[in-house]
């Protein structure tokens, strides 16, 4: 059971705090606050705190959603798995209410934050965290604060960015918000999301490789109608049911493998098995569908290749190259290469490619970090071709002035090369909902319906 | 519009410094306690907002109470709601005017509108004030007899909170035993699981006071009782899920059909997305199995999927609490899993405390197949940037060294760490070529022939610099320089902060006195001469001992000091099994991200006074 619950800003403010049961004593907001700023680990002078700690016999569970704290408390050995997930879970509801969930969103609406919190959790045992169930008992109503002006947060986020078909504010809508014209868009939203891991070895060989995907949906439907989700026909679950070994999977035509997968539990899959149609009637609020991972393997959408050489006295040579290998109707964003230099670096020049405009090379003197990145946003529209081409190559070549001579292997006082990028409208997988289903209310009801793919990277690294 | 809070640790000229406010807002709410006049319910939402935010950021605006009451007269619901929260928050303190509230929340209680019932019924019960408890039992037990669910829901949690307030009062009404008719009777599922929650509390608190409370809560565990929730497990929302499935964990079923059946019938529960209940769901097999070996050993095959899912869907936090119950199971049984070593690979952009998890994975599974692979990934790990991952990682590199008997290879990949050159490396390595000595002292002349080129003025961690000295003594016939590097550490001993260290070179010097005399006597002198001066107590007693013993009898002390040797077999682990075993019965809880046992207060069994500090 849980004692408190409460919201800190990164300063460690007070947003909303919920006392539930009075076993905790007062100043548990500041001791946690101090204790995860100031967190000390065994030869370490930064380290970050763990999301489960105790202190003076209290236990404290933290999540970090949106640069705020969202923290737990309790005397209990708990499930900790359980108190993590109700707290992202609380996070999301209070997201599907305000709209969008950030600290100036939390202040205007706290009364409202209140009204959940009292019917989320009783005395410490959790309720519901149901967006749908809860309606019924919140009586506020949501105070909007101007999204445009927010960084971008969540795997939402990434879909308000460039593409004009998608409605901007739709992600930012709360469930009970009126329209100003009195009646309510009906829409819903299925995304794709998929996180990849690669590690290329320094001969750019493939040494591990995952995907994680989610399916995401968000329902804006009145009256809950029955929906249908109807994946590939050729999708297998659990590494060796299928004897099937394909190397063109990411293009499209081949069976997708998944490791494993589990399912909210509003799916029904009573015809899973036959057709790979998924059944369910979505609740309010943003919810994942499906999570699965696949280690089948796949094709990376970027090769990464570096190479650090020594080049006379006190001096070196990096070469970053990477090449776009997806097609070339698709566009990547924010694209950053990172490569830890030798710790004596004290300079480094930078060659890009010709006409490489938009890009930028910078090298942290503080953490001694090589930055390159591709933003699209400052890429002109010709020469933002020259990045999603197929097959297309970018090359950074920097040259290194060190402090110190080196001595041993200068590959072991740099890298590994690591890389982060998103691509929408694509994923690696394969993995693609074939059609959307919404079960007829009448024949003039046709609601919009958005399915959209991204890929992102989580671990992209390439070892020297 | 409510201000926005701001930190009240860093006071500022703008920011509310409480005492002016407060009595601002007094006389204010005073002036609309009694108005009728149209909007007042407006300025009243505005008023009440400031007076919670207050609340929120610590200001203490319990002097408010009396007219906050005086306002509450409504049938505007948002205001209600925020009076309700702030009487929660203050009854305590003021419980004489506590007593002004238990007028309107009685009269609300019997509301038409099922949800001010259940609203004021939860404030009712929130009070926690003991002398208003005879308040209490006539609107809790209607309201568990209420037609609303919602309203059932919160007077079952409100029979909990009248428990801990006065268990007397909670006992002599006889509620737990209406509890548990509604636990098998009702229709409502969160209903049913608030009982259940209740129950478990009130049974195991009384079980100590009464025989009848502990067989009520040994019943809690019965068949019957047991079949009824699984039976219904399905309409459960995710969280009652958890702990029906917390419970059945506990259940001893009488024969394997009935395990088969259980496990049959939960079996689904291990795709769903939430990972609470997913472990719940693992618990239950993990425990029913485990007097059936095979049985046992699949249900490790079947749960690897869904666990490595969680760990890699969801957030870093969600995924540190599965990660931590993957690395119990593996470390339970390391076999079962040496084929799945490429899932405990870091990534570069995780925590230090995910990564320890998986490093410690990959030590334990690695076995002959895999660790050629596992130990070129420690390798790069070494390599990194990131020094405490490399630390962590050559520690790494060293154990499964330790635990492998073709350690070969190995051996060449830790004197390699030597020739990079880099301080915490050479550290970290110079420790493990000490304990891989111990064990294999076959490989002597290879190390010794890479550790002899390490100057000791390169190393400055004591650990290092004391298994540097150790192999100084050890290996001096072989190691040329061995009695005058010792001769120079012993003359600056003055230098040398780590007792630690200090005890090591006395016991080297001996052993290298023996070995080679003639060389060491200037060594030997100054060492005992420094060592009996010195003011750490053990350095002093040890010195004294050695100087007691030469003085005695060369030999015997040649006997006592440096005897012959016998290879170390295995080292002693740092957890013992009955512990490990502890934690495993404890899967899904805190001890396991912790990995230690933790006797937990009984929250009953504080008071439930706060602090005034």
């Amino acid at each position: 059971m849980i004692s408190q619950f409460f919201v800190l800003s990164q300063r460690g403010d007070n947003i909303v705090f919920r006392d539930y049961r009075g076993e905790v004593q007062k100043g548990s907001t500041e001791i946690f606050f101090r204790k995860v700023k100031f967190w000390k680990e065994e030869g370490q002078d930064e380290a970050q705190a763990p999301p489960v700690f105790n202190v003076d016999g209290v236990n404290y569970f933290h999540v970090k959603v949106a640069g705020l704290l969202f923290v737990a408390t309790t005397r209990v050995n708990i499930s900790p798995s359980l108190v993590l997930e109700l707290l992202q879970r609380i996070a999301r509801v209070i997201k599907d209410y305000l709209g969008v969930l950030s600290e100036d969103s939390l202040r205007k609406n706290f009364v409202l934050v209140y009204e959940l919190l009292d019917e989320v959790i009783d005395f410490g045992y959790v309720q519901s965290t149901s967006t749908e169930v809860l309606k019924s008992y919140i009586f506020n109503e949501p105070i909007a604060v101007d999204a445009a002006r927010l960084p971008p947060l969540g795997p939402a986020a990434i879909f308000m960015q460039g593409s004009k078909r998608m409605p901007g504010t739709a992600v930012t809508k709360s469930v009970i918000a009126n329209e100003p014209a009195g009646r309510k868009r009906e829409e819903i939203f299925v995304d794709i999301i998929e996180k990849i891991s690669v590690t290329f070895s320094s001969s750019g060989y493939i040494l591990t490789s995952e995907i994680d995907g989610t399916i995401q949906m968000k329902s804006y439907l009145t009256g809950n109608p029955e929906i249908r989700v109807a994946l590939n026909e050729e999708l297998n679950i659990g590494r060796g049911s299928g004897s099937l070994y394909d190397y063109r999977s990411s293009t499209g035509s081949g069976a997708v493998i998944l490791d494993d997968c589990n399912f909210h539990e509003s799916v029904r899959l009573d015809s899973f098995d036959v057709d790979r149609t998924l059944s369910l009637v979505p609740p309010d609020g943003e919810f994942p569908v499906m999570n699965y991972r696949m280690t089948q393997e796949f094709k990376p959408p970027f090769r990464v290749n570096a190479l650090i050489e020594e080049a006379g006295n006190l001096r070196a040579e990096v070469t970053i190259k990477i090449r776009a290998e997806f097609p070339s109707n698709i566009t990547a964003n924010t694209i950053v290469v990172q490569m830890p230099l030798p710790k004596y670096t004290t300079r480094a020049t930078f060659e890009l490619d010709r006409g490489a405009a938009g890009q930028t090379a910078d090298f942290k003197e503080a953490n001694k970090k090589l930055e390159w990145s591709l933003k699209k946003a400052i890429i002109s529209h010709m020469l933002l071709w020259s990045l999603i081409v197929g097959g297309s190559e970018h090359t950074l070549r920097a040259k290194l002035t060190f402090l110190q001579e080196t001595h041993g292997n200068i590959t072991k006082e740099s890298g590994p090369v690591s890389m982060t990028f998103i691509i929408p409208m694509h994923n690696a997988s394969g993995l693609q909902v074939k059609y959307l289903q919404i079960a007829k209310k009448s024949s003039t009801y046709n609601p919009y319906r958005w399915v959209r793919y991204v890929t992102q990277a989580n671990s992209y690294v390439a070892r020297l | 519009m409510a201000p926005p809070a701001q930190s009240h640790r860093s006071p500022s000229p703008s920011q509310p410094s409480g005492k002016g406010e407060v009595s601002d807002l007094k006389s204010q709410l005073r002036q609309l306690a009694g108005s009728r006049a149209p909007g007042v319910d407006d300025s009243k939402r505005e008023l009440f907002k400031k007076v919670i935010s207050y609340m929120t950021i610590g200001i203490d605006v319990s002097s408010l109470f009396g007219e906050m009451v005086m306002c509450s007269a409504t049938s505007d619901i948002v205001l209600k709601k925020m009076c309700y929260l702030y009487v929660g928050n203050y009854a305590k303190v003021n419980p004489d005017l506590a007593l002004l509230t238990i007028n309107f929340l009685q009269r609300d209680c019997k509301d038409q509108d099922p949800m001010i019932r259940g609203l004021a019924l939860r404030s009712l019960c929130s009070l926690r004030v003991a002398n208003l408890v005879e308040y209490l039992v006539g609107p809790l037990g209607s309201g568990l007899k209420d037609s609303n669910s919602y309203v059932r829901m919160v007077a079952v949690i409100g029979v909990l909170k009248l428990y801990h307030i006065s268990s007397s009062t909670c006992m002599d009404a006889d509620f737990p035993a209406i509890l548990k008719h509604l636990m098998l009777n009702d229709p409502d599922t969160q209903v049913l699981a608030n009982c259940l929650s209740a129950l478990q509390e009130i049974w195991t608190a009384e079980a100590s006071k009464s025989e009848e409370a502990s067989r009520e809560r040994d019943a809690l565990l019965s068949k019957p009782v047991i079949y009824y929730l699984l039976n219904r497990i399905k309409e459960f929302s995710e969280w009652p899920q958890c702990l029906v499935l917390e419970l059945v964990a506990k259940y001893v079923p009488s024969d394997s059909n009935e395990i088969f059946d259980i496990m049959n019938l939960l079996e689904d529960r291990l795709q769903h997305a939430n990972g609470a209940v997913v472990l719940a769901t693992i618990k239950v097999f993990l425990q029913l199995t485990l007097s059936m070996t095979d049985v046992h050993q699949q249900v490790y095959e079947r749960i690897k999927a869904p666990l490595l899912t969680l760990v890699s869907s969801g957030s870093p936090e969600q995924s540190y609490a599965v990660l931590s119950h993957l690395h119990l199971l593996v470390m339970r049984a390391p076999v079962l899993f040496s084929s799945d070593y490429k899932h405990f690979y870091c990534q570069y952009n995780e925590s230090f405390y995910v990564k320890k998890l998986k490093l410690e994975m990959l030590t334990v599974v690695a076995n002959e197949s895999n660790t050629y692979e596992i130990v070129t990934e420690l390798c790069e790990y070494a390599a990194n940037v990131d020094i405490p991952i490399a630390r962590e990682s050559i520690r790494a590199v060293g154990k499964i060294a330790l635990q492998q008997y073709d350690v070969n290879a190995i051996v060449d990949r830790l004197l390699q760490f030597l020739e990079m050159e880099k301080d915490y490396v050479t550290a970290e390595t110079l420790v493990l070529v000490k304990d891989l000595l111990r064990k294999y002292p076959q490989w002597s002349q290879d190390c010794i022939a890479v550790v002899g080129n390490i100057s000791s003025k390169n190393v400055q961690e004591p650990k290092a610099k004391a298994a540097l000295i150790w192999m100084l003594g050890e290996y001096s016939q072989d190691m040329q320089d061995a009695p005058y590097i010792l001769e120079s550490l012993a003359e600056n001993w003055d230098d040398e902060h780590s007792p630690e260290v200090r005890l090591h070179l006395l016991t080297a010097v001996m052993k290298c006195f023996f070995k080679r005399p003639p060389e060491t006597q200037k060594a030997l002198g100054a060492a005992l001469a420094a060592g009996l001066g010195d003011f750490h107590q053990d350095v002093h007693d040890r010195a004294l001992f050695y100087y007691r013993l030469l003085q005695f009898n060369v030999s015997t002390a040649e006997r006592v000091v440096n005897p012959p040797k016998q290879a170390v077999s295995v080292f002693a682990d740092s957890q013992s099994s009955e512990i490990k075993d502890r934690i495993f019965d404890e899967f899904n809880s805190l001890s396991v991200v912790y990995q230690k046992i933790i006797v937990f207060q009984c929250s009953r069994s504080r008071p439930m006074t706060r602090t005034s500090s």
